[in-house]
């Protein structure tokens, strides 16, 4: 196993300057060579139909091929986008987007209709789109994916080809950030009644209006190609020529192709963060997913008692969780908001709205806090049952949170990890003591999670019931909704209320570990949906 | 013999037919549905899904509806890739699976052959040790390990071959090693043992008693005759190089479709997982077939008649 | 009968005791060997497979025995002492002194985990888990899954297989029919979709490969039972009017021992195979329970910067697994009368 480091990295160099002569001799310019970006993804590209895609890959990739009325740019801020400007009304109900002129990739023009299509494409029950509920803010949508109302009454109208009128149910401060995803991108009518059936399976059945075009993909391959796309608007500043993007689902196997050269980035896992935690390259990515632990409270006094739920929640060692047992780029909860998914001003979210007396361990004060709550609810002992996801990710929450609530004394802990779907009706009926739950962030906005435990929720599986809580996330979604300091105080305040009051434990920020070449420039990441945006990205050599 | 090929031929359907009906009502008996995100669905749009993948049906409609497509060869949409059909994903991503297959089985059947019947004309020499051992090793290690061992040593450290993904024929060279070592092993201690009981046969005594040189005695008569056995082991050998394609595509990250079975089982993708398990149990079918005929062709002493036996 | 030989009285006498001790020819040197002893003889003759006998004999009992005394409790995590290397105290070759390579330098890892005073012979896994003990762990139940899965498929080719013999006819036909639908399913998906629908496990591995791999042995039992049942002793049994049952038990079960004895001995090593294969592709035994097949699986993942955590297993999986084949190899030919000696 002795190998001497100087030999060794004589052989990589040895072995790349090979490597890179005989890709030297295929390809003529050396400029365009140096922008490609190598990537990898560990599983495979399966649709690139805006309307029924549901995974994170097809997110990624339609991101950086097609473009909304607004984009995201970084921390997630949304930026003109197809619309180069809109307006919102008084009461926040009715955005006007006025559209550039910019074309798909077929020379075609982008027009108002399009997005009309698109979203109405989305929404149509025929569709049967798994996301068609994020459209519930849009006007009629509700009622037409019911079949109660036609296609035609969505809240979305083209005013001539270039100005598209949005008309919501209720004020959505989120709103552009909807507009900026991938879901609500524009889809070419004629292009999709051409290819009918085959309508985007292919990378050539598809029109692009992005920063790049897919160029090579065959709908079931594991690499596809993205190109820069001449007829973007804004293409004078994409400065990458080619987006190599493999799939490669051996850990092992990714990590090998980085160091050899023939990746620009990887994903870590298992061990591997940990070895390279000091490395340069090293990037943790922080998700917009929060794991947390939802207790009964319907079930019985012991998890109706406050200072019981809050000994459950600081005997648990999160730090020690994430760095020793999971080790995978993931972070300890500072909330039930994930952190890096909303800044005001610069500061995160949880900056503001953290309770550290509430998630962070101190177990005599848990030991202490358990005994009168075993008091106050007349018990010697408590006994009760943790539900978890049978996933070696679930399996290993459960286990360490069974040996962290064992220090607590007079408690008995029995685990039980049940397939997924078990899981959630079990979960959702209330049959269950402790559940340990999780949660990703559909658009970046606190309300995405707060929205979950207002009173009679049905994402409120332990019936945690606070007025105050219900009381400031309808300010946040109703009367504050046009007022975004009053607005971020609501979400700030609610979820204050919620963690002082221990109405869920959470745990950990689910998280990705990530090697990044240093020549590797402009990368944009955002924690929801889409994840990565190449438009910026450029190889600095 | 045509009666003999209807016959095998029928039974080869009669096969597929309980493959496709036994695996159908087990996928039945899973727990799982085309909804990647069922936890943020309403009961009616999951009702709406379900209308769009056919399983609002009973269940013996849904049955018969699968019979009928798969003998038009229509495996149904799959989950994962949600807008593909079964059919297309395994077409596009057989090729390769096939090329390493057959790769792994000649280079490891035919360096077998030399290996093992090497060992027999040096039989009870050092030779004869080496090529025992060489060949049980390649038994005793399981193909991933071997993959992971060539890949690190070979790819990363030597760079003598890429790492992973597909391209030309240079990237089927470490996978065709992991694959091929079984079938390597097998075979060599297959002609090793069949050549030993031929040698020592009495037409072998005879024709060396004429004056045959050993040359022509190994090759007209001892290696012949050992060869012909080794036919019957080409179908387990093949189901040894599916299992282990599985698990070396998926370390060397080639677009297969053993690859894609181990991820259609992990995301329960069953449309694919049925469709998968059909061509694999066809292939293995076609392989006993074709391997069945050669040996009455090869072996005269074996005579394919209608009658049963 | 007219004339009779008329032969005098002393032409013939008894032979006496002395004069028996003389006869050499009808003399049994050897003792006389029952087919079994035979058989040992012949294998202990076998260096190759007498030593994977002892070598087997080893494994099973350190497996067996570290129910008893571990040298730790292979499920106790200490996360502080993670990762670290293999320790022989004594021994001071890299690879078994507690060094390491990090960041192309070598480091005693030990002495930065603040462990200068223990050592793992086989190192620690990544939740600082003594691998030694989650090798003989794994061991014992791949032992176990190989062991059980080989019972059942035994109880099941074996019946099988008789039956089939016996009864021939058409009832023969029709179930050589259904062994070889059997066949033309290849066994890991087979085992895969038993899998996913009994639920990853221990007891869902065993019966999933129960079931699919007792078509060979039924194979080698028919084909003998078929020449045996010709043979006059089986013919005897019939006409005294034995019941079958009997005669299965008492007269073909002998005789079929060795085919069986030697199938086993390479059903085992397959069935220790596929439960590492499983693991591989993410649905075998679930942790904290541990098999040869998922600590490999666990070392293939690092192992760029552990390899011993791929290496330890991988040699006592290969060490099990070429031992029952030669000793299987020596078996065969120890039961094979025609073998050359």
């Amino acid at each position: 196993m002795k190998i001497n480091s100087a030999v060794k990295l004589g052989t990589v160099a040895l072995f790349s300057a090979v490597f890179l002569a005989a890709c030297g001799s295929s390809s003529s310019s050396s400029e365009a060579d140096k922008q490609t970006l190598n990537w990898m993804e560990s599983s495979a590209l399966p649709s690139m139909d805006a309307s029924t895609a549901t995974d994170v890959v097809s997110g990624e990739t339609m991101n950086n091929t097609g473009e909304g009325l607004l984009r995201f740019g970084k921390n997630s801020k949304t930026l003109p986008g197809v619309a180069k400007s809109y307006s919102k009304s008084k009461d926040g109900k009715t955005y006007t987007f006025n559209l550039r002129k910019s074309k798909w990739s077929n020379g075609k023009p982008v027009t108002a209709k399009d997005f009309v299509y698109a979203w109405q494409r989305t929404v149509n029950p025929k569709t049967a789109s798994q996301y068609a509920y994020m459209y519930a803010q849009v006007k009629n949508a509700n009622a037409i994916i019911a079949k109660k109302k036609p296609v035609s009454s969505l809240g979305i109208k083209a005013e001539g080809n270039y100005k598209v009128v949005v008309t919501l149910t209720q004020a959505t401060s989120y709103f552009p950030a909807l507009v900026a995803s991938p879901m609500f991108f524009p889809q070419s009518q004629s292009v999709v009644e051409k290819y009918g059936k085959k309508y985007a399976t292919t990378a050539q059945d598809n029109v692009y209006n992005g920063p790049f075009k897919l160029t090579y993909w065959t709908g079931t391959s594991d690499n596809w190609t993205m190109s820069k796309n001449a007829s973007y608007w804004n293409a004078k500043n994409v400065k990458l020529k080619k987006i190599n993007v493999k799939t490669i689902k051996d850990p092992q196997t990714a990590l090998s192709q980085y160091q050899s050269g023939k990746l620009d980035a990887t994903y870590l896992s298992g061990q591997q963060p940990k070895n390279y935690k000091h490395s340069k390259q090293y990037v943790e990515r922080k998700s917009a997913s929060t794991f947390y632990i939802e207790m009964n409270e319907k079930k019985d006094t012991m998890m109706k008692n406050k200072k019981a739920r809050q000994a459950l929640s600081l005997a648990i060692d999160r730090k020690q969780f994430v760095n020793k047992v999971l080790q995978d780029g993931s972070t300890a909860a500072d909330g039930l908001v994930s952190t890096g998914l909303a800044t005001k001003n610069g500061k995160d979210f949880n900056d503001d709205a953290a309770v550290p007396s509430a998630t962070t361990q101190d177990l005599t004060k848990a030991k202490k806090l358990w005994k009168e709550a075993l008091k106050e609810t007349g018990r010697s002992n408590y006994s009760l049952t943790l539900l978890a996801d049978d996933t070696p990710a679930g399996k290993n929450s459960a286990e360490f949170v069974q040996s962290q609530w064992a220090k607590l004394g007079n408690i008995k802990v029995t685990n039980s990890n049940l397939p997924f779907k078990t899981r959630l009706s079990r979960s959702q009926n209330g049959q269950f003591d402790a559940v340990i739950s999780a949660w990703g962030a559909d658009f970046p906005d606190p309300i995405s999670f707060l929205s979950l435990f207002t009173s009679g929720n049905s994402y409120n599986n332990g019936k945690w019931s606070s007025s105050a809580y219900d009381k400031y996330v309808k300010a946040a979604s109703g009367k504050d909704a046009n007022n975004a300091d009053a607005r971020w105080n609501d979400m700030v305040n609610a979820q204050k209320t919620i963690l002082n009051d221990q109405g869920i434990i959470p745990v950990y920020q689910q998280g990705k570990a990530q090697l990044v070449k240093s020549d590797v420039k402009g990368l944009i990441y955002f924690p929801t949906g889409a994840n990565w945006d190449f438009s910026k990205a450029y190889i600095s050599k | 013999m045509a009666k003999y090929l209807a016959k095998r031929i029928f039974y080869l359907i009669l096969t597929l037919f309980i493959v496709i009906t036994v695996t159908f009502f087990l996928m039945k008996l899973l727990p799982g549905t085309p909804l990647t995100n069922q936890a943020k669905l309403s009961k009616s749009q999951i009702a709406l899904i379900y209308e769009q993948y056919g399983l609002n049906k009973p269940v013996w409609q849904q049955y018969l509806l699968y019979l009928a497509g798969a003998v038009k060869g229509d495996f149904g949409t799959s989950f994962q890739f949600s807008d593909q059909p079964v059919s297309y994903l395994i077409s596009s991503r057989i090729g390769p699976s096939l090329q390493i297959g057959l790769q792994a089985m000649v280079v490891g059947v035919v360096i077998g052959i030399i290996v093992g019947a090497f060992g027999a004309m040096k039989q009870n020499t050092w030779v004869d040790s080496t090529t025992t051992v060489v060949s049980i090793l390649g038994i005793s290690i399981p193909s991933f390990v071997l993959a992971v061992l060539l890949q690190y040593y070979l790819g990363l450290k030597a760079g003598w071959f890429p790492i992973a993904e597909w391209g030309g024929f240079i990237y089927t060279v470490l996978p065709t090693l992991a694959l091929g070592a079984q079938p390597l092993a097998e075979s060599a201690r297959f002609v090793r043992t069949e050549m030993v009981d031929v040698l020592s046969s009495d037409y072998i005594e005879l024709a060396k008693a004429k004056g045959l040189s050993k040359t022509g005695v190994i090759f007209h008569h001892a290696l012949r005759n050992s060869l012909i056995p080794l036919i019957t082991i080409v179908g387990p050998l093949a189901v040894n190089i599916m299992t282990g394609s599985m698990v070396v595509e998926n370390i060397f990250s080639i677009p297969g479709i053993g690859e894609q079975f181990v991820k259609s089982v992990l995301t329960n993708d069953y449309p694919t997982i049925m469709g998968l398990t059909i061509v694999y149990s066809f292939m293995l079918c076609v392989v006993l077939l074709f391997t069945d005929i050669l040996y009455g062709i090869v072996d005269p002493r074996i005579r394919i008649t209608g009658k049963a036996n | 009968m007219a004339d009779t030989v008329k032969l005098p009285e002393d032409s013939f006498k008894p032979i006496s005791a002395d004069d028996r001790a003389a006869l050499d020819s009808e003399k049994i040197a050897a003792p006389s060997l029952t087919f079994a002893q035979d058989a040992w003889r012949r294998l202990k003759k076998n260096k190759g497979a007498w030593a994977s006998l002892i070598v087997l004999a080893i494994v099973f009992l350190m497996a067996f025995g570290s129910i008893f005394v571990s040298p730790h409790d292979p499920n106790a995590t200490n996360p502080s002492y993670a990762n670290l290397p293999s320790k022989i105290p004594g021994i001071n070759i890299n690879g078994f002194n507690g060094t390491l390579v990090q960041a192309g330098q070598r480091i005693d890892a030990y002495k930065q985990a603040g462990a200068s005073n223990v050592h793992y012979i086989m190192g620690t896994d990544y939740l600082g888990r003594d691998l030694f003990s989650r090798v003989l762990y794994g061991t014992r139940v791949s032992l176990i899954i190989a062991l059980v899965a080989t019972l059942f498929d035994l109880t099941i080719g074996v019946a099988y297989g008789m039956f089939s013999g016996w009864k021939g006819g058409r009832i023969d036909t029709f179930m050589q029919r259904v062994i070889e639908i059997i066949l033309s399913i290849p066994n890991l998906v087979v085992i895969v979709l038993l899998i996913l629908i009994l639920k990853p496990g221990m007891l869902s591995i065993i019966i999933a490969i129960a079931l699919t791999s007792w078509t060979n042995m039924a194979r080698l039992v028919r084909a003998q039972t078929l020449e045996l049942k010709e043979q006059e002793f089986i013919l005897a049994a019939r006409t005294l009017g034995e019941r079958p049952m009997k005669i299965a038990f008492k007269h073909l079960l002998p005789n079929l021992s060795s085919v069986i004895i030697i199938n086993t001995m390479f059903t085992i090593p397959n069935a220790i195979f596929f439960e590492a294969t499983l693991s591989y592709i993410g649905i075998g035994i679930s942790s904290p329970q541990a098999s040869l097949g998922t600590l490999l699986n666990d070392g293939q993942k690092n192992f760029q910067f552990l390899p011993y955590q791929m290496w330890w297993p991988a040699v006592v999986l290969s060490i099990i697994m070429l031992a029952f084949n030669l000793l299987g190899d020596g078996l065969r030919d120890a039961f094979d009368p025609r073998t050359k000696e």
